[in-house]
């Protein structure tokens, strides 16, 4: 009886094909295969994990407190993981005194003892995992170990290392961090650095202070752009030096920590880098006098609204939306400028962030309807009508649809008097107030 | 005669070897990645990427044309989404339906003058609203231009932050998706100017006031068989090619872009049929022009759900646009082919799809007639004819489980058992009859672009809340 493989090679040019027909085939028994056992190993694996957690939960307190005995749990990978695994989730969410006593079974019961080996004794992948849960563990104990992973070769066992010491959020880890960068521009993404830094120098940004005068021009933007992102009226003074810095990113920093710090000294420095060549520099002061809340901050920022950046413009008129109080002072001095695109940008802003509505609502309250009334009417005059048109056609109540028809009537403007007749055709039910005009006088007649 | 048979059926052995050889490399650089992109998410907490101050904002630009019965609910899941600093655009493209009055009743819109720069050319706005209780809301209400890109230059002339989003409103987004897809851009914000996400089918999941409850698969075939197709295209397609920096398709319906890059290329081209491709080409284009080292990612977990078809003529109508879509950017960008100065996408990119996606349909066409003419007149052994078929079906049927088991190794979301053997099913079943449906809408969509007939034809919707009612 002849062999298969006579048979086959009797196909000529035909047998190649046929090779490749059972190669795919057997491909699609083996990818078959595999779906079908994985998904049965997945199955039991998950049973048995969750019947493992919830004895484990069921008896927490007892394994933190050592009535379930350590052997029970330690010697089985699973368990030892899943301790770990609920320890750790534990320690992020506990209060002061809860993490003393957490820290306490983690160090008592060699959970940490044993990922600070594994992370001096494993490569790759275990070494990563070790890393992992030492960030997540927040003792001072694994500071050295993760500093030594800095030094491995894979990248990714690095960026492990940086954000597991961020995690840790410890001050003594930002010194690893900040070594590391110095030692030149780090293959690891900027941010993640940024983002370990944070983390660590919270507490005490200043810190930060001596590198940064240390670094070269590459590094000082990315370790002032940590600093930017809180600070104090302590250390008001040195970020005053750093606003006069080279580096355009450092003076944007610079200002974003001023805004932070909140120091009387600092609305002067800001004013200074409202003028900055560089518009982002502009830009970050004008976000930082935004954060002070500042009432002498106003004459300068009426200043940037008409700078020639259009961001810096539009950063520039959210933060003066914000001094609801002041704003008919403000609009006052933006149309003063006499630059329409500063006039535009102020009063879209307001628009944005609902101020007109209030304002419109305000007619219909005596002691607020007088102010109210001034800046809508700045606001007619300035061309910015499609809001109060939309209150003359929709609004609910009849006493502002007519309050806001005597000032589109008083405005002069004969483009919106055709609007006027509107109302009374677009809500006939709602009519319980005739609006007449004369002129451009608007009266207000309850029909009988 | 005899030659001519002997030639056409040996370049269709090879064409069809090739294709399905590169697919199978791409599944396993995909297997790959996929491992590699699970093993550092590992690393990443996402609490942590929310709560870092270093997170950029990114603008939702969601056009919407006719959209009634999806608007609400849709805008109201990406208002929800996970991400703290986001601004939301939908852009009434001309809606004839109460689109609009939806969303004035809903959101409680007031027209603003908001005060934009019109950089990407699109149709007359007729107002843009703000929301009274929903601040991160814009609402932008246009003249119908006929087209997606004319509605998303609209959102994006008015979008304040430095990446854009662009999806559909009959999308949901996952939660985290948003800070999911931001990953690598955060980790090189200075290379990394796009990234898309994976689309995944919502027929025949459970949806409930705009979020998605639970996965489950379609009833219909043709559904299921959508399902394999977009596993397929984006774990294995978008994940290989994104490996090589040669990705030329974000999909419209879930992508982030640099806001700057968008606007500087001209924003999305009115015309463009296919504008998702046609605005990654010319992003390639531009940013290769300019020696601008780039990379345009595709990441694998940040999900967006969608309808697709739930009928074979809206299917057939999406397919022939798709083609016409792809016909118009690869022609318009010819110039591009077998360039130096455009690098690999130029020599390999542009090339692949020209041959593997624009001439498949005619290819496939002119194999099965000569393929038939040549085993009927005897030119090729019947046995060769038989077992070249089989090659055919089972060569493709074992990529199409690679993307099942590539979704089982990895993201996992269809859970039920029945689902996952369905799915096994048809990605034996897939080949007949509608892979041959496939072909002739493709063909359709050729001779619909030669015409010049580039009209848009709407997708029958069923919407998100009778997605499993109405099986």
């Amino acid at each position: 009886m002849p062999s298969v493989f006579s048979l086959v090679s009797r196909l000529a040019p035909s047998r190649y094909v046929l090779w490749a027909v059972l190669l795919s085939a057997a491909g699609i028994g083996l990818l078959l295969g595999f779906i079908l056992l994985r998904r049965v190993y997945r199955h039991r694996y998950f049973q048995r994990l969750n019947r493992r957690m919830a004895f484990l939960r069921n008896n927490w307190e007892g394994v933190t407190q050592g009535i379930v005995p350590t052997e029970s749990w330690w010697s089985k990978t699973l368990d030892r993981e899943m301790v770990e695994s609920i320890l750790l989730d534990q320690l992020e969410n506990a209060n002061p005194t809860e993490a003393d006593r957490l820290t306490k079974f983690l160090r008592s019961s060699g959970l940490l003892d044993r990922r600070l080996f594994e992370a001096r004794k494993y490569r790759g992948g275990r070494r990563r995992n070790a890393l992992l849960s030492l960030g997540r563990m927040r003792v001072p104990e694994v500071i050295p170990v993760l500093s030594e992973a800095l030094e491995d070769p894979d990248g990714e066992t690095r960026l492990i290392a940086i954000r597991s010491l961020g995690r840790t959020g410890l001050l003594e880890a930002a010194e690893p961090i900040v070594q590391y960068v110095l030692r030149g521009l780090p293959d690891v993404a900027a941010t993640t650095v940024q983002n370990a830094l944070l983390r660590c120098c919270q507490e005490r940004p200043a810190i930060l202070l001596p590198y940064i005068a240390r670094a070269d021009d590459a590094v000082r933007p990315l370790l002032a752009r940590v600093l930017g992102e809180f600070a104090s009226a302590d250390i008001a003074d040195d970020l005053i030096l750093l606003t006069t810095d080279k580096v355009a990113e450092v003076r944007a920093s610079a200002a974003r920590s001023l805004g932070f710090s909140k120091s009387a000294v600092a609305i002067g420095a800001l004013a200074r880098l409202i003028e900055d060549p560089d518009w982002f520099v502009r830009l970050r002061a004008v976000a930082a006098m935004g954060q002070m809340n500042d009432p002498r901050a106003i004459p300068p920022l009426v200043a940037a609204l008409c700078d020639e950046n259009r961001l810096v413009r539009l950063r520039t008129a959210e933060v003066l939306s914000r001094f609801e109080r002041q704003l008919p002072e403000i609009l006052r001095a933006v149309m003063l400028t006499r630059d329409e695109y500063a006039l535009q940008a102020f009063i879209s802003q307001i628009e944005r962030v609902g101020a007109i509505p209030k304002l419109i609502n305000a007619l219909g309250d005596a002691a607020k309807q007088s102010e109210a009334r001034k800046v809508l009417m700045n606001l007619l005059k300035s061309g910015a009508h499609r809001m109060l048109l939309d209150a003359l056609a929709h609004h609910p109540v009849g006493r502002i649809r007519a309050a806001v028809a005597r000032l589109v009537a008083q405005s002069d403007d004969e483009r919106l008097l055709p609007q006027l007749d509107e109302p009374r055709a677009a809500q006939p039910s709602e009519e319980q107030e005739v609006i007449q005009l004369h002129g451009h006088e608007a009266q207000k007649k309850v029909p009988v | 005669m005899r030659l001519f048979l002997n030639v056409s059926n040996d370049t269709l052995f090879f064409y069809y070897l090739i294709s399905n050889l590169v697919y199978f490399v791409l599944l396993l650089i995909s297997l790959v990645n996929s491992a590699a992109h699970q093993r550092r998410l590992g690393s990443v907490r996402l609490e942590r990427t929310r709560l870092s101050p270093l997170i950029p904002p990114v603008s939702l630009i969601v056009p919407a044309h006719n959209e009634e019965r999806t608007i609400v609910e849709a805008t109201e899941s990406f208002l929800t989404l996970d991400y703290p600093e986001l601004e939301v655009i939908v852009v009434n493209d001309g809606s004839i339906d109460d689109t609009m009055a939806r969303l004035r009743q809903h959101f409680k819109l007031l027209a603003t003058d908001l005060v934009y720069v019109t950089e990407a050319p699109c149709k007359p706005v007729r107002a843009v609203y703000m929301s009274t209780i929903q601040p991160k809301l814009l609402v932008v209400d246009k003249e119908a231009g006929g087209s997606k890109a004319d509605a998303v230059n609209a959102g994006l002339n008015v979008a304040s932050s430095p990446y854009i989003c662009v999806l559909d409103a009959d999308s949901i987004l996952e939660k985290d998706a948003l800070l999911r897809i931001m990953v690598p851009i955060q980790n090189d914000p200075r290379q990394v100017v796009a990234a898309g996400g994976i689309v995944r089918v919502l027929n025949g999941a459970r949806v409930s006031q705009g979020q998605l409850q639970e996965v489950r698969l379609a009833k219909q075939w043709f559904e299921v068989i959508q399902v394999i197709e977009y596993l397929r295209a984006f774990l294995i397609g978008r994940e290989g090619w994104a490996n090589f920096n040669l990705l030329l398709i974000i999909s419209g319906a879930f992508g982030v872009f640099r806001r700057d890059l968008v606007r500087q290329v001209g924003g999305y081209r009115p015309d463009a049929i296919g504008e998702d491709i046609d605005l990654v080409v010319r992003l390639h284009r531009h940013l290769q022009e300019n020696d601008k080292e780039y990379r345009i990612h595709f990441v694998p977990d940040p999900v967006c759900w969608t309808e697709v078809p739930s009928d074979l003529r809206s299917l057939a109508r999406q397919r022939a646009r798709w083609q016409k879509g792809s016909i118009d950017v690869l022609w318009r960008n010819r110039d591009m082919l077998f360039r130096s100065r455009y690098g690999a996408i130029g020599w390999l990119g542009l090339p692949y799809h020209w041959i593997f996606e624009v001439f498949a349909p005619m290819i496939e066409i002119i194999g099965y007639t000569t393929i038939i003419i040549a085993a009927v007149l005897g030119v090729m052994s019947r046995q060769y004819f038989f077992l070249f078929l089989l090659f055919g079906y089972a060569f493709a049927t074992l990529i199409s489980i690679g993307a099942v088991l590539l979704e089982e190794v990895t993201y996992r979301r269809y859970n039920d058992w029945r689902d996952v053997s369905r799915l096994v099913l048809y990605c034996f079943l897939e080949h007949f009859p509608y892979r041959q449906l496939h072909m002739i809408w493709r063909l359709q969509g050729i001779w619909q672009y030669m015409r010049g007939d580039i009209a848009w034809r709407p997708m029958k919707r069923i919407g998100f809340e009778s997605q499993r009612s109405a099986r």
